[in-house]
């Protein structure tokens, strides 16, 4: 088969990079690719910044820490929702995507994020924002949109490897755990080294929990159906085993729980800080990249 | 108001992608979009092997994922049990095509619209026609229809859908061996009806919990 051939099969079955054949497409399983691949890159983006956005918005209200929740307000508004917005095949129409909170996890996340705009914007500029009550209205939101990305995923039926109990913890430990790390190297860059040095307990745990919700999320995968075992199987044998042993393996377990170990008990430093927040990002973006780029759908016949 | 069903008998399958090929003629689908498949598999070893055949569609299930995930509305059930899309509604979040455990739906975009059945030699007079006649709007998602513009055209002029021609699918039309057949699923006198009961119809993968209107007889 010449190149010219190659591209003409290319063109009418494209291959969805994991080396099935076209004649094997939804008889063997195969795996979703709209929400990852060519443009769907940018919704993977968009589930990470919305994350990070509003996990250091939750982490910020315990600190009262202004900077954080204004930070935080905007990578979720600016870069989490414009680069949603450049997924969409017809951003202008994306008004009509409130029309079915009922149904639609997609239609509720806009709810979400238009509610969290609003009342965000207000607790940043009112001088008595750090209230209870706003606290509590803002944490709960900043909950739902840590895990929106992951429960748009979630109720997904179809594919099995998205729909697991486990899905939605790790989602909200892994925005709790990043927007910590956010905060401590806000604290650590400002004059605070105090504070950053007092979170170091709860960067622990935090890990700690996260790591066991990243197991949990393996083990149960794996023992959920024969097209969720394919999915962890792809994660640790295919295509995609670089990522996971790199991104998950080593920057996002392995060197968070060095640099822990160093900083135990308190002995935080500036840079390591920053070296362990840039370190937990890239593992965070190399889990959700693998969750959503293995998930394969049952076969049909 | 009838409930449009069809029933798809995979003995008489003999895969010719009739099927397949007449539905992109009847709605000039470009390279690469497939309103309907042929799934060849097969079950079993050597020696109990046995080949299995199943064209597939979208099943216009009335209890729909896609309709449940779409966000603006697009995606709905029409009253006669079609799954339609309002391309006017369609945002192109593809929440639909995730949700489909058929995968039965395309996004079209710029790179479906300028592919060419022939590459580096330019549209043909069909494609260029069929982009005329038949438009996808860029930017949504497009799918099987159960070839309405047929269904409701045939209606209008008395026809019956199912039994005449006109008002009939396409890929039911033209199958040599009248292995697929259409009808009111709402209709207990109908030939549908008859042949689910008679031969125990199932749909395609039941457990997904959808309630296909495509039932598979053998």
């Amino acid at each position: 088969m010449n190149d010219k051939h190659q591209d003409l099969v290319e063109t009418m079955f494209p291959s969805d990079g994991s080396g099935i054949k076209p004649y094997e497409w939804m008889i063997s399983p195969t795996r979703q690719r709209q929400w990852i691949d060519d443009k769907g890159i940018f919704l993977w983006l968009a589930f990470f910044f919305s994350e990070i956005g509003a996990g250091l918005y939750f982490m910020s209200l315990f600190y009262s820490f202004r900077p954080g929740i204004v930070l935080g307000w905007l990578i979720t508004l600016v870069l989490g929702g414009l680069i949603h917005m450049l997924y969409l095949g017809n951003p202008k129409r994306a008004w009509r995507m409130i029309m079915k909170p009922n149904t639609s996890e997609l239609s509720r996340g806009i709810w979400i994020i238009g509610v969290f705009a609003v009342l965000g914007f207000l607790q940043i500029i009112t001088p008595g924002g750090f209230n209870m009550v706003f606290n509590f209205i803002m944490g709960v939101l900043c909950l739902l949109i840590i895990s929106h990305g992951f429960a748009t995923m979630n109720v997904i039926r179809a594919l099995p490897a998205w729909n697991s109990t486990i899905v939605l913890p790790l989602s909200i430990i892994s925005g709790i755990w990043v927007g910590h790390q956010l905060l401590q190297f806000m604290f650590a860059l400002s004059d605070k080294a105090a504070v950053a040095s007092g979170m170091e307990v709860w960067a622990a745990t935090f890990f700690l929990i996260y790591f066991l919700c990243i197991l949990l999320y393996a083990w149960g995968t794996w023992h959920s159906s024969e097209a969720a075992k394919a999915s962890i199987r792809k994660m640790l044998e295919g295509d995609l085993k670089r990522i996971t042993y790199i991104g998950v393996g080593v920057l996002a377990i392995l060197v968070p729980l060095v640099f822990t170990l160093i900083m135990w008990g308190g002995n935080t430093n500036g840079f390591l800080i920053f070296l362990r927040l840039a370190s937990v990002c890239a593992g965070d973006l190399a889990i959700r990249y693998l969750i959503m780029k293995s998930a394969v759908y049952n076969p049909l016949i | 108001m009838p409930r449009w069903g069809m029933v798809i008998d995979v003995k008489r399958c003999i895969a010719c992608w009739g099927c397949t090929i007449a539905c992109k003629e009847e709605h000039f689908l470009p390279p690469g979009v497939f309103f309907n498949r042929v799934l060849i598999g097969e079950s079993g070893k050597f020696p109990t092997s046995s080949k299995l055949i199943y064209p597939i569609l979208c099943n216009h299930c009335s209890d729909a994922a896609c309709v449940e995930a779409c966000p603006t509305g697009a995606t709905y059930v029409r009253e006669d049990g079609i799954v339609a899309i309002d391309d006017e509604k369609c945002v192109g979040c593809r929440a639909c095509m995730v949700s489909c455990p058929y995968q039965q739906r395309t996004y079209y975009d710029e790179k479906v619209k300028e592919r060419e059945y022939f590459p580096g030699q330019g549209k043909t007079e069909m494609e260029i026609i069929g982009e005329k006649l038949y438009p996808f709007k860029l930017g949504t998602v497009v799918k099987c229809n159960f070839c309405t513009e047929r269904l409701e055209d045939g209606m209008k002029k008395g026809l019956t859908p199912g039994k005449d021609e006109d008002a009939t699918p396409a890929c039911v039309n033209i199958c040599p061996v009248n292995a697929r057949v259409f009808g009111d699923l709402d209709d207990p006198n109908s030939e549908i009806n008859r042949m689910i009961m008679e031969k125990k119809g199932k749909q395609l993968r039941k457990e997904f919990g959808t309630e296909p209107a495509v039932y598979y007889i053998d």
